[in-house]
């Protein structure tokens, strides 16, 4: 499915975040990616590992303290070097769809959802006059399977389910080319993170939309996802299709390895120690040090090959054979 | 995909957006506050004229070279009497913020900690004061004491703790059910060390703030005050005093008498309040949009 | 045993939240609590460790009722029950670096001797390094917050841990570190657990025994949220009863 041309495509994204005393934060380093029609792409890694900080990026949504590098292609503007005015009149909305984590409070608590979804309609579509507006925000909650007969609902009336279709519904107005899903499925029960899941996927399932989701959470991701980045210390260390880093295969870099092994279904066992601190990386890979397989080689940046930055990668079963 | 970038990247920069107006409200405001703290603090010792020099011979002239401001009824030069009723409107406001704010902090702490019917009972007091007209309740303070600097401050300081109360109680009500008090509690600390230890330190950059919103209020009080013949004595005529004075030769069409005290009491209470502002805008979280990793 | 029967708790006297709720977590066991979000589970584990008047019902440290609750429960009996809630953020003092975060409860019982020690046994214990305990909770991650909490609630040697989703925020490896943590500690000590949660596949790995929410109330928990509410009291507003037209 890699051979689609990309809705999505990242390449050499950077952020640095400059602080007081000279201090650099390096939240993101040298990512590439690509994500296309029809295909989920889940972005795995810890709290604190740069994943929110890509999403803001892509937004235009980084703080004045930030610097980019780098680009990240959606059709043919660079999200990196667009200017504001760009961001806002074409991009949100039209070009990127948010579905934000805790949809409730994405939104406003004085106004009912048919009123959000009219609004987005004027704001991103060409629907004018009032039955034709009414008309697009109902097909707009229709598409994300929100009842129609609780449009005229308040944001605090509806159950979390129902907020997060709300939010998908926002999204999904614009027709844009890629929905970008961060954390959705925070602090949600078990049962409803696999039903929100599974609604997302079937936005991606008509082949018109690419999914960027961020997530902590390897259950969700290994119930949507086509393919799987995993993040570590802001570098994207691993990208494989989810069937071989879920199955039997499993992940080939021993970050995702321990990841999945710390699963409460699997081994259960931590990785040792904790990810460094981003402003103090060292030179090398910055997993060495929780590393079983770590050699004087892990001092030096290892290379990204076939999607792995990793000096002693797992081989593949079939490989070994 | 191989992909090393040795060489470092182009870096771009984003925004310089939505920092302009914050940014150049607060540089105004903090300029004018340092220009009045300056003139009150320097004026007085460097300018060794008496601003109680009266000379007849010269009352009621308009703005001029020699009288930057004019001069009043009795010939005194009026900037020099701004100065001097700033300062002391300044002096009496400052004091006033402090007092109301130690009471306000003190009641409202304890009765959002302590809850219960000592809340109740407490807030049912503050709600009976706050219903009596400010300046009302003003008046009837100062009238119970002989004229002076302190009787204007008390007077000033009893009636405006109330809103420090209400936001203090407010914001120890809500820091109480986060779990960290909780916490606190679990690990054996007694009511009084998490009041003092945990909930006040939370609080103290709110009640500084509001004292700091309070300085206009109570200067505006003071000459309120003043203006009505019943706050400071005439020898330490603060601004309030001016205006009152100006008053008689308004209706003579001279104007300078009023217009610049109360010019004084204006602008240096408007950069009081716009530095608080820009203050609030830092410590309220919910303002904050700085890096969040 | 931390005996808690029939509970009755909530913040509101008409409609409370938890109804008749009773379980049992004996000396060295642990009880995994399993309930939707919403359901009172944490209201719950608020009253086990002694921070919420129930209105009804008695919970019963090794046999012995408890009658006063918050400030006014004895130090002992508090401090014997250590909760870990389930945001770091809101569960650390902002002010405080880390290793004073662990301390706290030490220096609140007067027992400032056994700071230095106590917190060198526990950084370790629960994967903090030095250069951590410095900061302060907005210096470091959610993750290693979490951490420093775990320490905070095993400084004064706990009989019991109640851990109120303690991992709902996390990732996997720190979800299992801290596991392992808690684990270790129990088995140092003996100490009961009372786990709550909505993970039932981390309940079941992690706990002797797992009780649904309907298991403790006797009662099924309103209705599984993400499929539409259409009853009565969900209604707009605006519209006027029947009678009044």
């Amino acid at each position: 499915m890699t051979d689609r041309t990309p809705v999505l495509s990242v390449r050499g994204l950077s952020v640095r975040f400059l602080m007081p005393a000279g201090r650099r934060i390096a939240a993101v380093t040298d990512a590439h990616f690509d994500v296309a029609a029809g295909e989920c792409l889940a972005l795995i890694g810890e709290s604190g590992c740069g994943k929110s900080v890509l999403a803001s990026a892509l937004l235009g949504l980084l703080p004045a303290n930030a610097q980019g590098a780098g680009e990240a292609r959606l059709g043919d503007l660079d999200l990196l070097s667009a200017d504001e005015r760009t961001l806002a009149r074409t991009v949100r909305g039209r070009l990127i769809g948010l579905i934000p984590q805790s949809p409730a409070a994405h939104l406003t608590p004085v106004r009912t959802i048919r009123s959000h979804l009219e609004e987005t309609v004027r704001a991103v579509s060409g629907a004018r006059g009032r039955a034709a507006v009414r008309a697009a925000a109902e097909r707009a909650a229709e598409r994300a399977a929100f009842p129609a007969d609780h449009l005229d609902h308040h944001p605090h009336q509806l159950s979390g389910g129902l907020a997060q279709r709300a939010a998908t519904a926002l999204a999904l107005v614009g027709e844009a080319p890629l929905l970008l899903a961060d954390e959705p499925t925070t602090g949600l029960d078990r049962d409803l993170v696999d039903h929100t899941v599974d609604e997302l996927r079937r936005h991606v399932d008509d082949g018109q939309r690419a999914l960027l989701m961020i997530t902590h959470d390897l259950a969700a991701a290994e119930r949507i996802a086509d393919r799987v980045a995993v993040m570590y210390a802001g570098r994207i260390v691993e990208l494989a299709d989810a069937e071989t880093f879920f199955g039997v295969a499993g992940p080939r870099h021993p970050y995702g390895r321990g990841l999945l092994q710390a699963l409460p279904d699997r081994a259960f066992t931590p990785i040792p120690g904790m990810p460094p601190a981003l402003g103090a990386l060292p030179d090398g890979c910055a997993f060495a040090p929780r590393c079983a397989r770590a050699t004087d080689a892990c001092a030096t940046l290892p290379p990204s090959t076939g999607g792995i930055s990793c000096h002693h990668p797992h081989v593949p079963e079939d490989l070994r054979a | 995909m191989t992909c090393e970038s040795a060489a470092e990247p182009a870096w771009r920069s984003y925004g310089v957006r939505r920092r302009s107006t914050t940014a150049v409200r607060l540089r105004v405001s903090a300029a004018l506050v340092a220009v009045t703290v300056l003139a009150v603090l320097l004026v007085p010792p460097l300018v060794r004229l008496d601003q109680q020099t009266v000379d007849l011979g010269s009352k009621l002239l308009p703005p001029g070279w020699a009288h930057p401001f004019g001069t009043d009824d009795l010939g005194r030069d009026l900037l020099l009497r701004c100065v001097y009723g700033l300062r002391i409107s300044l002096l009496v406001g400052v004091a006033a913020a402090l007092v109301a704010t130690v009471i306000g902090t003190a009641v409202g702490a304890t009765a959002g900690a302590l809850g219960g019917w000592v809340d109740q009972g407490v807030m049912r007091v503050v709600d009976t004061i706050a219903s009596v007209p400010h300046l009302l309740l003003g008046i009837f303070i100062v009238a119970m004491f002989r004229p002076g600097v302190w009787p204007v401050v008390v007077s000033v300081a009893l009636t405006h703790w109330l809103s420090t109360a209400r936001i203090v109680r407010a914001e120890v009500l809500s820091l109480r059910s986060r779990p960290y008090i909780d916490a606190a509690v679990s690990g054996g600390a007694s009511r009084w060390r998490v009041a003092v230890r945990h909930l006040l330190p939370a609080v103290l950059p709110r009640a500084a703030l509001a004292a700091v919103l309070m300085v206009p209020h109570a200067m505006w009080h003071e000459s309120a005050l003043s203006f009505l013949g019943l706050g400071l004595p005439t020898h330490m005529a603060s601004l309030g005093n001016l205006v009152q004075g100006g008053r008689s030769s308004l209706l003579a069409g001279q104007w300078w008498p009023t217009l610049f005290p109360g010019l004084f009491i204006i602008v240096p209470t408007l950069a009081v309040a716009g530095l608080a502002g820009a203050w609030r805008e830092r410590i309220d979280p919910r303002r904050r949009s700085e890096l969040m990793l | 045993m931390l005996e808690l029967r029939d509970i009755t708790a909530g913040y509101d006297r008409e409609a409370p939240v938890v109804r008749d709720a009773s379980l049992t977590v004996a000396r060295g066991e642990a009880i995994g609590l399993l309930g939707p979000s919403g359901c009172g589970k944490s209201t719950l584990a608020r009253v086990a460790a002694l921070l919420h008047r129930p209105e009804s019902g008695t919970v019963l440290l090794d046999g012995e009722p408890v009658r006063r609750w918050r400030h006014r429960a004895p130090r002992g009996l508090r401090t014997a029950v250590g909760v870990v809630f389930q945001q770091p953020r809101l569960s650390a003092d902002p002010r405080l670096r880390l290793a004073d975060l662990i301390a706290e409860p030490l220096r609140a019982t007067g027992r400032r001797d056994e700071i230095p020690q106590r917190v060198a046994e526990l950084a370790p214990a629960v994967g903090l390094t030095r250069d951590l305990l410095d900061r302060r909770p907005h210096e470091v991650s959610d993750g290693q917050l979490q951490r420093a909490c775990l320490a905070r609630a095993l400084v004064l040697r706990p009989r019991w841990l109640v851990c109120d989703e303690m991992t709902a925020m996390l990732d996997a490896s720190t979800t299992a570190a801290l596991v392992a943590a808690v684990e270790d500690y129990r088995a140092a000590t003996g100490a009961g657990l009372l786990a709550v949660g909505h993970d039932h596949t981390l309940l079941r790995r992690w706990c002797d025994r797992v009780l649904r929410w309907q298991e403790v109330t006797g009662r099924i928990p309103p209705a599984t949220p993400g499929l539409p509410r259409t009853s009565g009291p969900q209604q707009p507003a605006d519209v006027p009863p029947a009678g009044d037209r």
